[in-house]
């Protein structure tokens, strides 16, 4: 016991000491909150900009029409910049007109210019062309406005007072979205499939990083031959257990750093939004209770042991870092394609892709968290991922430990599968 | 009965393709300085490593001062120095001792102690510079032997085990390691060492052992072996150029010459007398230095018994 102690100290204290455990521990929470912070900024900035406001609308209908789509336009604002310019024309002058808008826009003096006539009365088709034309938040706008515009003229057509009109039309409806579990309410939804997304890629990322870790520190034993002085001193099952431990602890601590930091600075997340100058959205950090955050863990510590054990066996087999690459590259495949379904997740939690990927120990570690984070998952359905996972760990160990204890020994060419297949089957 | 430091009945260790060791049968006598020796590929390393219980023989029983190979407690008291050596590069020399000690059950203190003890020795730690703050990757190649010493010998073993130590040592750390061997004799404590250098262990071990394609040859003492083999070698040396080769190459007289250009050791031919030898090389005129009837060095002994089929076709050096 002293001895497996001895070992998971060495692993954790001379990794956590490394410049590079400091740096990426400084950064990560930087990053993650970067990663939740600038999509609700630029989700922010999809609201329309003041792009369309410096429209022309080219009035074609001789009805006015162009006026009162600018009103809808510039919206509830009565400032005269927000207003756009309303050219009326004749409909044969309009090609000519449109010439010089193209122009005014070439020479960025006005951003677009819209086009209205019969046609866009009788509801069929309107026209924009612009520099902000694939904007899809200031193409929105303005088709809404356009469709507000038509509405109104309708109603007037039916003898509506102005007034009425406008309370009619005028919808600021603001769509909030918010996440209910068997809990309750859970915060925004918006807010749940972040969480759930930062979840799945912190987990893929210590695996993918600390099974490296682990994979490079057997290759470094191997090579400099210390795997053999503590090989004479400690059964080969209690260096692996050590050198696991060891690794999935600092992984651990990083991540305990990486979450708490994180969860601080996006409290701190409407300061800096503030200064963004983002509007700060309707936005609560989703309800985690103790017991999903030990699950969580519980997740990584058993994900963690899964791929690292097998990483280990890869560095022990080979003699370089480039021959251990190569070697480890179904290992990546295995993370990468479980990688891959981590957004079609994210969209349909419940679904069969989901519920199937959250059995198999491959890729359960990652996408089980995920469906915790943005939907309830059944007690059964949780008891049977835990399950495999840890079947598949034995499994892993076992494997690991047989190929570990005869790889750290063969030197030379790289053994084919055969020949670690017969390793298996060694005493010892 | 005498309580050996390492009692090998019967072992055998079989890999898929080759059968490393054969039937060995060994017996080490506690605080005596044992040489392992053979060719590359013989089954030294493997045969080290079942002693070290890094791997388990398929037959055949192992014991160290009185217990089973795999008891825990006897791991401790023994120290390994293996063929090829290296440390955690990126780690302090001080933390690398420290942790190879704890590996061997001694306490974080007395490791310490121990440690810089050992680093002053050693000449590691002076009153300019203490290279037990720096990493293992800052010191010379030299310095990095001295600190696997170290590490070898920092929990004060029984039995220390050194695979092939002078290979790739320069002068100063050889004699260092030689001085080392001679103390721990000294204090009673058993050397045993794999080597294919035969003047080393001639000089070096109280007993042999010559192993090849994975089987014992020979072993005993050194005088044994030495007495057994007979006093049929001479010592011949010449001054100046000389035309002795054909009479080298008689069959009638000698059996196998090892020429070293002005010295050869002769074995001479069974039944052959040695006064006609000397006879014939006068009459050639050859200008004699030294002309002595002697035991047979290792050297020749290993040749003798070994020869060059003791080889194995393709195999590494870690037999």
């Amino acid at each position: 016991m002293a001895k497996l102690w001895a070992i998971i100290k060495r692993e954790y204290l001379e990794r956590v000491r490394s410049k590079w455990f400091l740096i990426a521990t400084f950064f990560g929470p930087i990053f993650f909150s970067a990663i939740i912070i600038v999509p609700a900024w630029l989700a922010s900035r999809s609201k329309a900009t003041s792009d369309v406001y410096n429209t022309t609308i080219l009035d074609a209908t001789g009805t006015g029409f162009g006026h009162r789509l600018a009103v809808n336009i510039a919206g509830d604002s009565t400032s005269s910049t927000k207003m756009p310019v309303v050219k009326v024309v004749a409909p044969n002058e309009l090609s000519q007109a449109e010439s010089v808008a193209v122009h005014e826009v070439m020479r960025k003096e006005r951003s677009g210019y819209v086009v209205v006539n019969q046609q866009t009365i009788a509801g069929e088709s309107a026209r924009y062309a612009g520099a902000n034309a694939t904007s899809i938040a200031d193409m929105a706008q303005i088709k809404e406005a356009i469709r507000r515009t038509i509405l109104a003229s309708r109603l007037e057509q039916v003898g509506l007072s102005d007034q009425k009109m406008k309370e009619i039309t005028f919808i600021p409806l603001d769509f909030s979205t918010e996440r209910v579990t068997e809990r309750g309410r859970a915060g925004s939804g918006m807010a749940s499939v972040l969480f759930g997304f930062a979840i799945g890629f912190l987990l893929y990322l210590s695996i993918v990083i600390y099974g490296q870790t682990i994979m490079s520190g057997v290759l470094e034993e191997k090579t400099t031959r210390v795997a053999e002085v503590v090989m004479s001193s400690v059964p080969t099952d209690t260096l692996l257990a050590g050198k696991v431990l060891g690794v999935g602890a600092v992984g651990l601590t990083q991540q305990i750093i990486w979450i708490a930091t994180t969860y601080i600075l996006l409290k701190l997340r409407a300061p800096i939004m503030a200064k963004l100058g983002a509007p700060t959205m309707n936005f609560s950090l989703p309800d985690i209770s103790l017991a999903a955050g030990i699950l969580f863990l519980l997740f990584f510590l058993l994900g963690f042991i899964f791929y690292s054990s097998l990483y280990a066996a890869v560095g022990s087999s080979v003699n370089s870092e480039s021959e251990a690459r190569q070697a480890a590259s179904p290992l990546m495949i295995m993370i990468v394609s479980t990688g891959v379904f981590i957004q079609p997740v994210l969209l349909n939690p419940t679904g069969t892709t989901a519920k199937v990927l959250s059995l198999i120990p491959i890729s359960s570690p990652i996408i089980m968290p995920i469906r915790m984070a943005v939907t309830g998952v059944p007690p059964l359905e949780l008891a049977g991922s835990l399950f495999f996972l840890a079947i598949g760990c034995l499994a892993a160990l076992w494997l690991a430990s047989r190929i570990y204890r005869v790889g750290l020994l063969m030197y030379g060419k790289r053994p084919t599968m055969k020949e670690m297949a017969r390793w298996v089957s060694y005493a010892k | 009965m005498t309580e050996y430091a390492i009692d090998i009945v019967n072992v055998t260790k079989r890999y898929a393709e080759h059968t490393a060791v054969r039937d060995l049968t060994l017996r080490v006598p506690t605080g005596s300085v044992y040489g392992l020796l053979g060719p590359n590929g013989a089954g030294k390393t493997t045969t080290i490593r079942m002693i070290l219980n890094i791997i388990a023989p398929d037959s055949g029983s192992i014991h160290i001062f009185g217990r089973r190979s795999d008891d825990p407690k006897i791991t401790e008291r023994l120290g390994y120095l293996p063929e090829e050596r290296g440390l955690y590069r990126k780690m302090q020399v001080r933390r690398v001792l420290k942790f190879l000690a704890e590996l061997k059950g001694v306490n974080g203190r007395t490791a310490e102690s121990r440690i810089d003890e050992w680093l002053e020795r050693l000449s590691l730690k002076t009153a300019e510079k203490d290279w037990g703050l720096a990493k293992i990757d800052e010191l010379s190649r030299g310095m990095q032997q001295k600190v696997q010493f170290i590490g070898t010998l920092l929990h004060d073993p029984d039995l220390v085990i050194l695979d092939e130590p002078f290979s790739g040592l320069d002068p100063i750390n050889a004699q260092a390691l030689k001085d080392t061997v001679v103390d721990l004799k000294r204090r009673g404590k058993t050397v045993i060492f794999s080597t294919h250098l035969m003047d080393n262990a001639e000089r070096l071990c109280d007993s042999v052992c010559i192993i090849a394609r994975g089987e014992k040859v020979l072993d005993g003492t050194v005088t044994d072996v030495k007495e057994e083999h007979g006093q049929r070698n001479i010592a011949l040396a010449l001054d100046g150029e000389s035309m002795v080769g054909e009479i080298l190459r008689d069959h009638s007289l000698v059996k196998r010459v090892d020429d070293s250009n002005r010295f050869f050791e002769i074995e001479m031919a069974p039944g052959a007398d040695p006064q006609a030898l000397l006879k014939r090389i006068v009459d050639s005129g050859a200008s004699i230095q030294r002309f002595e009837m002697i035991q047979p060095s290792l050297h020749q002994i290993f040749l003798q018994k070994v020869g060059a089929s003791g080889v194995e076709e393709g195999m590494t050096g870690h037999g």
